[in-house]
């Protein structure tokens, strides 16, 4: 089917199609045992992927979640981890006959471990144009503290 | 799927905030490939792409779909890094049958969404039977 869509000008992107190509193969190999298929994708690939940055009062993460609607993600403070679940649906749209897949429904949790304690309840979070910004102030007593020297 | 380690195998830079700017790579992302009786539909993975970052551009029979991530604000560094802030690129040949000037995307949810409307003459017809 590929063969007469897609313009293959790229050797490394061909590969990288036939590998996508052989996951699905085995998916397919293993669609009667479902919970053994989930597995394997778990230890393949770790999804949402995210970048997690550290600023002076608080910590801000970003996760790369394409097709996840807001209703369809919750995010929550738990033992000083950060622990994002959800789902991304990806249903052949009513109607639609599907010729070519890559993107595959995935049910996900992360849990990232914060190196300092954050206030849980000012943490926010924000969904744009398929990526979640989470920003976790740190505990204000972590945060440096400024103790003024006397002359006695 | 494989996309995210194909790209890791590349040297994504793990752990360090990049000291400069540098320009930004392109990769192919994820696509879905639809249809129905009025259109082909394609679905591509693109986090990160506002509305007014898309540019598609059809020229000899090839669709080429770029989308662009609007700039980064954050400057913090950065503790885990598994992404990295790539655009996208892509290129189709496009079928025949397809009215190219009816061309149309719109993004939801970092994902693109790009209609290619089938010409009338190759749509399917009922012939009513005298």
């Amino acid at each position: 089917m590929w063969t007469g869509f897609h313009d293959l000008d790229d050797t490394f992107r061909a590969f990288d199609l036939l590998q996508r190509r052989l996951d699905r193969a085995f998916d397919h190999w293993a669609a009667d045992a479902p919970q053994a298929a989930g597995a394997r994708r778990r230890l393949r690939t770790v999804w949402p992927a995210t970048n997690v940055f550290e600023a002076k009062e608080s910590f801000v993460v970003k996760a790369e979640v394409p097709g996840v609607a807001e209703s369809d993600v919750a995010v929550s403070v738990e033992d000083d981890a950060l622990v994002i679940r959800g789902e991304r649906k990806s249903a052949v749209p009513e109607g639609y006959t599907a010729h070519w897949r890559e993107r595959s429904s995935i049910a996900f949790t992360r849990k990232l471990p914060l190196p300092t304690r954050v206030d849980a309840d000012q943490v926010s979070a924000t969904l744009k144009d398929g990526v979640l910004t989470v920003t976790l102030p740190k505990a204000k007593d972590t945060l440096p503290r400024q103790i003024a020297v006397k002359a006695s | 799927m494989s996309d995210i380690t194909f790209e890791k195998q590349n040297g994504t830079n793990l752990g360090a905030a990049p000291s400069k700017p540098r320009a930004r790579r392109a990769v192919a992302p994820p696509i879905d490939v639809f249809e129905n009786a009025d259109e082909l539909l394609v679905v591509a993975d693109v986090p990160g792409v506002a509305g007014d970052g898309i540019d598609l551009r059809v020229e000899n029979g090839i669709l080429r779909l770029e989308a662009k991530r609007a700039a980064a604000e954050n400057a913090s560094p950065a503790l885990a890094r598994e992404y990295e802030d790539v655009d996208y690129v892509t290129t189709f040949r496009i079928p025949a049958g397809i009215d190219t000037a009816a061309i149309s995307a719109q993004t939801k949810n970092g994902t693109l969404q790009v209609h290619l409307p089938k010409a009338q003459a190759a749509k399917p017809r009922k012939i009513a039977v005298s």
